[in-house]
């Protein structure tokens, strides 16, 4: 039994170099198709195979398991054995020449009484003779010598039987064991074996399909036989482990550059309405924010943080082709997503790759398949998490009183009148009485299946997320149907994938940030209606009741339509060079439909009293043209080459309209005091009322390559270049070069290495260099030009057009970053400890941005874009996973972190420093910084005794007591003035995390996946941080009763005082650190538990597969900043400039838990 | 072999996929090379350049600059208040935003005078009409800019970007005679109000760059008989300069019904649906719909306003009743200022009371009354001019906002008059009293001339303030005068609702400080300094 262990290890699948080359041929022709059988032995010549290679051995005395690494190498074939079967060590010697595989195996092996058999890309031996057990599995029994086919009688089903073992010839028990297009199938026993009855007519060509979780799925041709052994090669380890890149997949052993394959696992089953939201804290690095969490909403997205001044947005592909939206793929038609980070991996997508590249490949059918009806569902609620709460009204009458008092100013509330508020009770004017929980449903169909010369994939997807907003049934649905079809006709292959998706969202008619602060900033002495059901308003919310707007105010309903299409066309001219064709792109169909109604209110004001109506189009027809060819070669059985080289086309035509009419009756038909509204209307042809035009049109044609190489899996070596040409940019400044090289070395791969290899397992060293591009800006920039407005000025009461210039940089060219990348891929422990690791340094030069240095009296403040900056950005990534499977229980660990720091290095000129006051504090473009800083002022303390208020610095003219605020006088000239100002924090999430845990034992399966931000600064303002904050506010909150008074001396915050009083001038008027909090957070992304039913239970309602499960979303969320949600930002994707300061008031965000059901049928 | 075909492939590639142009050009506008040419675009351009004069922003805002008016919440008006309060730092936003507009109002000028000549199609007299409005609008933005900052860059036509910065600060006289050359030039060139058509209503009229330039020349103070030739011009030679008077009713004056009146020099265009004022919702009283209060006359400037009987409130005999003290005023008060138990037309004609006085509204009405923090007023008072009652529903103002009129070149000559000691009965009733009457006033004692021993010079000014609050002008004139160093000094106040022991009980809205060795002058903006080298800060900076 001892001899198991090194049979095991010598029984790790060893692939040669050639096989690695033409499955990766293979597979960047067929993106991610799974590879299928051809036992049957030797036919014509086909592209697609590969078997028909001839082999030629001139060997003497060597060792049998060298020869049969020789075959490997000459052939796509991977022997496998066992030792304690088959001596590996045993001498031979033979000379043949090109002879075909067929017969140089029988020459070589039937002499040592060795037989053979062709599985997939395997050849198992065997010892020609019956044999002992395989391994110390269940004991006694005996796998059967291949029987010649049996002569059989039609109409009669013929029993077959066989075993199912694992890389290490235990059984495998549970695995599925099923005749292709048919319902015939079985499950193994617990030592692995099975046997199954088939219709005699499918004994000779009916073909096995063998799964089990965890292992690769196997197919197995009948050909007669009645055993059958099959080992199943495990899944999920980096051997097997197919990477998509650029243009193309890779092995994962071949992959020199900073590639991320995400799992469709890591997606499935969970209650997210978008893709991006289910890639949060998936991969390390790939970092991804939110501005607030209502339906549809998007998110920032980038990778490795912030590269670029300008838009840091990734480039996105989707089944080849860019630029189409990924929050309107359905999450479960996802396959996987590779995600490129360095310029290794990502240059071939040249102009727009400086920002990384996200590839995105969706689900395909499979050959020799059944049809396979999947079903799965979650329907859940959603409740909003309400992180703050106002004080009682007596308390805030209190509260309110001691400003007032502490201001100098009389109390407003009596004694009697408080004690009145405290028997009546609060009103209901709170943020959650607009609020309730909401129903979230998705349902997905689909249909896979395949025969032997096409597969199919057809799903169907639909969502239904509702508003938390109260109010006629606001929300968003989404219907997505897509098609992925492939046929192969001799040399040819086409695949065809369309997608539609249609959304439709119902939204309120205002902003839900207004409707937010309206209703959680008022205090608790009113109620949102009388007891007529008027809708009121009061002090604090003179304008608006938010509930009235909500419920009677109207509404926008978007309805938005996207077809996604894809053709693909391959060649093979020879079995080494194809050529290949694409065409795909996206038409888009977007339109939006708002009415205003008028609510009034008492005792006065109103809502919606222009009654306007108005209708927005857009269409958007975006088309990529691609050509390819693509030449494989193995030189010598050692050298593997690859050649790739394309030619593209991008062009995008985008056109709007709108129509905005005022004064309209209750079913918007027009009235005789109707006009349309000229400042918001316009044709496809005009210029918006944003000053951009209404027609966009941009083109990108490109011209790119790889040349790889690779010798003896050892040494890897890759060049990407491309060349693109925009017409963002003027001639002369369009074409842009960006090449890139990366090596790898498989550290393990050397002889020296092996013993260590045996007791460790894979270590891969990558290295990468190469620049990239960005061109992340809007159209026509480089032209200047004039375009008309309406309603510039009025004569005699009409309006008249103007005219408005328009400054254009001839001179614009692309964003430039070097990127330098070196990484690491062990798999350690038997593979069972996969970790990766990865350090970046990328400098961008030449980033397009705003001069900073122009002044004002140059007289244009919309300036264009200048090549001026120059950001460095450098961090890690860390992945690792672990798997600990025992005879019940399965687990897995993994988890990943990241930081990534970036540091401004050019402004623009001579500029360092470019500031925007944000209400109280600033943010700051510094020189030597983060791209985006807050900047103000440090508070120490605060004055307590009169010594303090004697001797402290101060701000000139302002008069302090004690409870106010000292800030550090921190150039210690005895003054405070803008020179004490400190940096005070970033913005910009650092040390980000993902975990994830899941376990199966029996049925029963958990998966827990935690998601945070170890470090980020976030500096808030308004109500949630000031107590009755300015006079907008007319409430304090329960996280606001920790401040200062004589006998609270240590408080958080300081004391009471009124707007305009010195007080609060020095507190909360002076932007200092009492603004900033740590927004580091984790949080319990998804908690999901399931139960798979018994297969023998199942089966008798062909059911192949049946899983219920809980499920949760952001169920709990641990961090400092506890009284708003940390993941909110209020920065777009570039922490740019121009963005409002943060005062907490977005839509919350929903707490999701719900049931779901994975139902696959036979 | 191979590289022979990976050649072909890469070619035959080439020629598929490379044909698209890049060329593409946004279908929406014109370039430089075409635009001129079209007469069309011409007109635009120069609309363009009306449409950058000025905004109601700080039109109304600028009030709170003075002492006629405080806002609460500066931060949505370019924090008037910090510089109010004289604790602002040169990094203030309303500075750089201020000299940024006029500069890009500048540059809008000096390219249209540039290219204009380009069109060869338009009749040489309309083009000379058109650079004669544009000269007018850039002496307008050199006006600005000289008022608040004394020395600037005086950039007579488009510069570059590089140039820009290295262009020095040109001495104030020197801006100062581009301004009064230029408004000549114009002057000679433009029509009369008389000699434009009905259609071309609000172009800038020879009038116009008269009454502008005798502004310039009246701040200037050293000049007053250039002022009194000027305002004489207007006054007696209007068939020569345009056809001026006064329009019969002061409240009527800004509303859209009086549109064009005879009193109008030179307005800024409101059109209905296309360009409108938002800023009243923060001005009328919360009754009417009002978001919120967010500029609010003094009791400062109330009191300025003098009684029925000619007498200043505190003058002896003036009849001036603390505990009643709206009765009896200058009609123009009510006109301007909403007080408590303000009777308020709504725009059906209806009426309603603004109970402002805390604790005197019905149970109901509160929400118009002075609380010590909420949305309502900080001071105990709300606006009323400019308001009008056929305002769209959403409180937008509804009429043009008058930049010059010719009530301000009557007070104008008085004052020149009055410099240069010529100020006599006659004067004064072609003046003052024209105004006063149309005002309202009946009362001899304040129709008829004081006489040489009054302070005619306090009582011009005062008259400057009653009539012209709520306008933009008091800012002016306390800075020309040298009275900002007073009355933007110490704390500006509301009604009397506050504790009796302070300040007699009238409400300290704000304390303010001035600088007279810092304060006349903007500071040039911080961030400007930095980019453009030869730029000096003004001084104590």
């Amino acid at each position: 039994m001892n001899k198991a262990t090194s049979a095991s290890r010598r029984l790790l699948t060893r692939y040669s170099s050639t096989c690695v080359l033409s499955a990766w041929l293979l597979l960047s022709v067929f993106p991610l198709r799974s590879q299928t059988a051809f036992s049957s032995p030797l036919k014509s010549w086909s592209p697609f195979q590969t078997q028909d290679r001839k082999i030629t051995l001139q060997v003497k005395n060597e060792k049998l398991g060298s020869v049969l690494e020789k075959i490997e190498k000459q052939s796509s074939f991977v022997f496998v054995y066992a030792n304690d079967e088959i001596n590996p060590l045993r001498k031979v010697s033979i000379t043949m020449k090109e002879k075909s595989l067929n017969d140089a195996l029988s020459e070589l092996l039937t002499p040592l009484n060795i037989s053979y058999e062709l599985v997939n890309d395997k050849i198992i031996l065997k010892p020609a003779k019956p044999s002992v057990p395989l391994a110390g599995g269940s004991s006694g029994e005996e796998i059967k010598k291949d029987e010649p086919a049996a002569t059989a009688r039609p109409n009669e089903d013929i029993t077959i039987e066989g075993r199912i073992v694992d890389a290490n010839g235990r059984g495998l028990a549970g695995a599925s064991v099923q005749l292709t297009g048919t319902n015939i199938g079985t499950t193994t026993n617990d030592a692995g074996a099975f046997s199954l009855r088939i219709p005699s007519e499918r004994f000779g060509n009916g073909v096995l399909s063998i799964s089990s979780i965890g292992y690769l799925r196997q197919d197995v041709s009948l050909s007669g036989r009645r055993t059958f052994l099959v080992r199943l090669e495990s899944d999920n380890k980096e051997m097997n482990e197919v990477v998509v890149v650029g243009y193309a997949t890779q092995k994962k052993i071949s992959v020199t550059g900073a590639v991320d394959a995400i799992n469709k696992k890591a997606i499935e089953d969970r209650p997210v309405t978008n893709v991006l939201l289910a890639l949060q804290g998936t991969s390390p690095n790939l970092i991804i924010q939110q501005t607030n969490f209502e339906p549809g909403q998007g998110v920032n997205l980038n990778i490795r943080g912030l590269g670029t001044t300008g838009d840091n947005t990734p480039l996105i592909v989707i089944d080849g082709i860019p630029g189409g939206d990924i929050n309107l793929l359905n999450p479960t038609d996802i396959e996987s997503v590779s995600i490129l980070k360095d310029a290794g991996s990502a240059a071939i997508y040249g102009s727009r790759s400086a920002n990384g590249v996200i590839l995105v490949t969706t689900k395909k059918g499979r050959k020799n398949q059944a049809p396979v009806v999947n079903y799965t569902g979650i329907y859940g609620m959603q409740s909003p998490r309400i992180t703050y709460t106002p004080v009682h009204a007596w308390e805030n009458a209190y509260y309110k009183n001691e400003s007032l008092v502490n201001s100098g100013l009389q109390p407003v509330f009596t004694p009697e009148q408080i004690e009145q508020f405290k028997t009546q009770g609060d009103g209901d004017w709170r943020l959650a009485n607009i609020l309730h929980d909401a129903a979230q449903q998705t349902h997905n169909l689909s249909i896979t299946g395949g025969g032997a010369t096409n597969t199919y994939m057809v799903s169907l997807g639909y969502l239904d997320q509702k508003s938390n907003f109260i109010g006629p049934n606001y929300g968003l649905q989404r219907y997505n149907l897509r098609v992925n079809q492939t046929t192969e006709w001799g040399h040819f292959k086409l695949n065809t994938i369309i997608g539609y998706a249609k959304t439709r969202i119902k939204d309120h008619s205002t902003v839900s940030a207004n409707l937010v602060v309206d209703a959680g900033r008022v205090p608790l002495y009113y109620n949102f209606q009388d007891s007529s059901g008027n809708y009121l308003t009061n002090a604090v919310s003179a304008q608006y009741n938010p509930k009235g707007i909500l419920e009677k105010g109207g509404y926008r309903m978007l309805d938005n339509n996207e077809v996604f299409g894809n053709f693909n066309g391959e060649y093979a001219i020879t079995k080494d060079l194809k050529v290949r064709g694409v065409f795909g792109g996206t038409v888009t169909n977007n339109s939006t439909y708002g009415r205003t109604l008028e609510v009034d209110f008492l005792p006065s004001s109103n809502y919606g009293a222009d009654k306007s109506v108005s209708n927005y189009n857009y269409k958007g027809l975006f088309t990529n043209l691609q050509l390819l060819a693509e030449y494989t070669h193995t030189f010598a059985g050692v050298h593997d080459v690859h050649i790739l080289v394309g030619g593209a086309n991008e062009s995008y035509k985008g056109e709007e309209n709108q129509l905005v009419k005022t004064q309209t009756d209750a079913l918007g038909r027009p009235t005789s005091t109707t006009v349309i509204d000229p400042n918001n209307s316009y044709t496809s042809n005009a210029t918006k009322p944003d000053g951009n035009p209404a027609t966009t049109e941009t083109s990108l044609n490109s011209l790119f390559g790889r040349a790889a190489y690779s010798f003896r899996d050892r040494y890897f070596a890759e060049f990407n270049y491309r060349m693109d040409g925009s017409s963002k940019f003027a001639s002369g400044h369009r074409w842009g070069g960006f090449p890139s090289g990366a090596v790898a070395w498989r550290v393990t791969e050397e002889a020296f290495m092996r013993p260590v290899k045996d007791l460790l397992g894979d270590i891969k060293i990558r290295a990468s260099y190469g620049i990239l591009g960005n061109q992340n800006i809007a159209a026509y920039r480089y032209q200047t030009n004039f375009s008309n407005y309406q309603g510039a000025y009025g004569f005699n009461n009409s309006a008249v057009t103007g005219a408005r210039y328009v400054l254009g940089n001839p001179e614009i060219t692309w964003e430039k970053a070097t990127t330098f990348n070196i990484g690491g891929d062990l798999s350690l422990l038997n593979r069972k400890l996969d970790v990766s690791l990865d350090y970046f340094d990328k400098t961008t030069r030449d980033i397009l941005d705003q001069r900073q240095d122009i002044p004002a009296i140059f007289g244009v403040s919309n300036l264009p874009p200048y090549n001026v900056a120059e950001v460095q950005n450098r961090g890690w990534e860390l992945r690792a996973s672990y798997t600990l499977s025992g005879r019940l229980l399965t687990q897995t660990f993994s988890v990943n972190l990241s930081d990534n720091l970036n540091t401004l290095k050019k402004l623009s000129g001579g500029e360092s420093q470019e500031i925007q006051q944000m209400e109280e504090y600033q943010i700051v473009r510094k020189v030597g910084q983060p791209i985006t800083v807050y900047q103000g002022y440090r508070t120490n303390g605060f004055f307590q005794t009169l010594d303090d208020l004697n001797k402290y610095p101060r701000f000139a003219g302002t008069t302090v007591t004690p409870g106010d605020l000292k800030f550090v006088d921190r150039n210690h000239d005895g003054v405070l003035d803008q020179n004490d100002k400190y940096i005070l924090g970033n913005p910009f999430p650092r040390y980000t995390f993902g975990f994830t845990y899941s376990a199966s034992i029996k049925g029963f399966d958990i998966l827990l996946f935690v998601q945070g931000v170890g470090k980020r600064d976030e500096m808030i303002r308004g109500e949630q941080v000031e107590p009755f904050h300015v006079g907008y506010s007319g409430t304090m909150y329960t996280h606001q009763t920790d401040f200062w008074t004589p006998t609270h001396p240590n408080a958080k915050r300081p004391k009471l005082a009124e707007n305009g009083s010195p007080s609060n001038t020095n507190n909360y008027r002076t932007g200092s650190d009492l603004f900033l909090f740590n927004a580091a957070y984790a949080r319990l992304k998804n908690l999901q538990i399931g139960y798979t039913l018994p297969q023998a239970l199942t089966r008798k309602a062909r059911i192949q597969k049946a899983r219920i499960y809980f499920t949760g979303q952001n169920l709990v969320t641990l961090s400092k900043l506890n009284f708003l949600d940390p993941e909110i930002t209020e920065f777009n994707n570039d922490t740019g400039f121009g963005v409002g300061a943060n005062s907490g008031r977005a839509y919350p965000m929903p707490i999701f838990t719900g049931f779901g059901i994975d139902i696959t049928f036979l | 072999m191979i590289i022979k075909k990976i050649f072909l492939s890469l070619l035959l590639i080439w020629a598929l996929t490379g044909c698209k142009k890049l060329d593409l050009a946004p279908s929406d506008r014109y370039t430089e090379l075409t635009f001129w040419q079209v007469d069309d675009n011409v007109n635009n351009a120069l609309n363009n350049i009306y449409n950058s004069i000025y905004t109601s922003n700080p039109f109304f805002y600028n009030e709170a600059l003075s002492d006629n008016a405080y806002t609460r919440l500066g931060i949505s008006a370019g924090n008037v208040d910090a510089i109010s309060s004289g604790s602002f730092t040169v990094d203030l936003n309303r500075f750089s935003s201020d000299w940024g507009y006029y500069y890009a109002g500048i540059k809008s000028c000096n390219i249209f005078l540039g290219n204009v000549d380009k069109n060869t199609t338009l009749p040489a007299a309309t083009r000379d009409r058109m650079k004669a409005e544009a000269r007018f609008i850039r002496a307008w933005h050199y006006f600005n800019l000289m008022k608040w900052w004394g020395d600037v860059p005086l950039l007579k036509e488009d510069i570059t970007a590089d140039q820009a910065k290295t262009m020095a600060r040109t001495p104030r006289a020197d801006v100062l005679k581009f301004i009064t050359d230029e408004l000549d030039g114009a002057a000679a060139a433009l029509p009369t109000r008389d000699q434009y058509a009905a259609a071309d209503n609000g172009r800038v009229t020879k009038g116009a760059a008269l009454a502008l330039k005798a502004r310039v020349l009246l701040y200037e103070g050293d000049a007053m008989a250039d002022v009194v030739t000027l305002c004489e011009q207007l006054m007696n030679n209007q068939s020569q300069n345009g056809t001026y008077s006064l329009y019969g009713d002061y409240g009527g004056l800004f509303q859209s019904s009086s549109k064009y009146n005879s009193e109008v020099i030179f307005d800024l265009e409101y059109v209905l649906n296309s360009r409108m004022w938002g800023d009243y919702i923060d001005f009328a009283p919360l009754s009417i719909g009002a978001r919120s209060n967010n500029l609010a006359p003094t009791q400062e400037l109330v009191d300025s306003y003098i009684m029925t009987n000619g007498k200043a409130i505190s003058d002896a005999g003036s009849g001036y009743d603390e505990n009643n003290p709206y009765v009896n005023r200058d009609p123009r008060l009510s006109a301007t200022v909403v007080y408590d138990q303000y009777v308020w037309k709504n725009a059906d004609g209806s009426t309603q009371k603004i109970y402002i006085a805390p604790g005197s509204s019905p149970a109901g009405q509160e929400q118009n009354e002075y609380k010590a923090s909420g949305q309502g007023t900080a001071t105990g008072y709300y606006w009323r001019k400019y308001w009008d009652p056929v305002s769209v529903p959403t409180l937008q103002f509804g009429s043009n906002l008058i930049l010059i009129r010719y009530a301000e070149v009557l007070l104008m000559y008085a004052e020149a008059k009055n410099s240069l000691g010529q100020m006599t009965s006659d004067v004064w009733d072609k003046t003052i009293g024209a105004l006063r009457q149309r005002a309202g006033f009946t009362d001899a004692g304040a129709l008829g001339f004081p006489g040489a021993g009054a302070d005619l010079t306090a009582i011009i000014r005062n008259e400057r303030r009653s009539e012209f609050a709520m306008e933009g002008l008091r800012i002016d004139d306390i800075r020309r005068w040298k009275t900002a160093e007073t009355v933007m000094n110490g704390w500006v106040h509301g009604a009397r609702y506050g504790d009796p022991a302070v300040d007699n009980g009238y409400l300290r809205a704000q304390l303010r400080t001035f600088d007279k060795n810092k304060h006349y002058l903007w500071p040039v903006p911080s961030s400007e300094l930095v980019k453009d080298s030869k730029l000096t800060q003004n001084p104590n900076y």
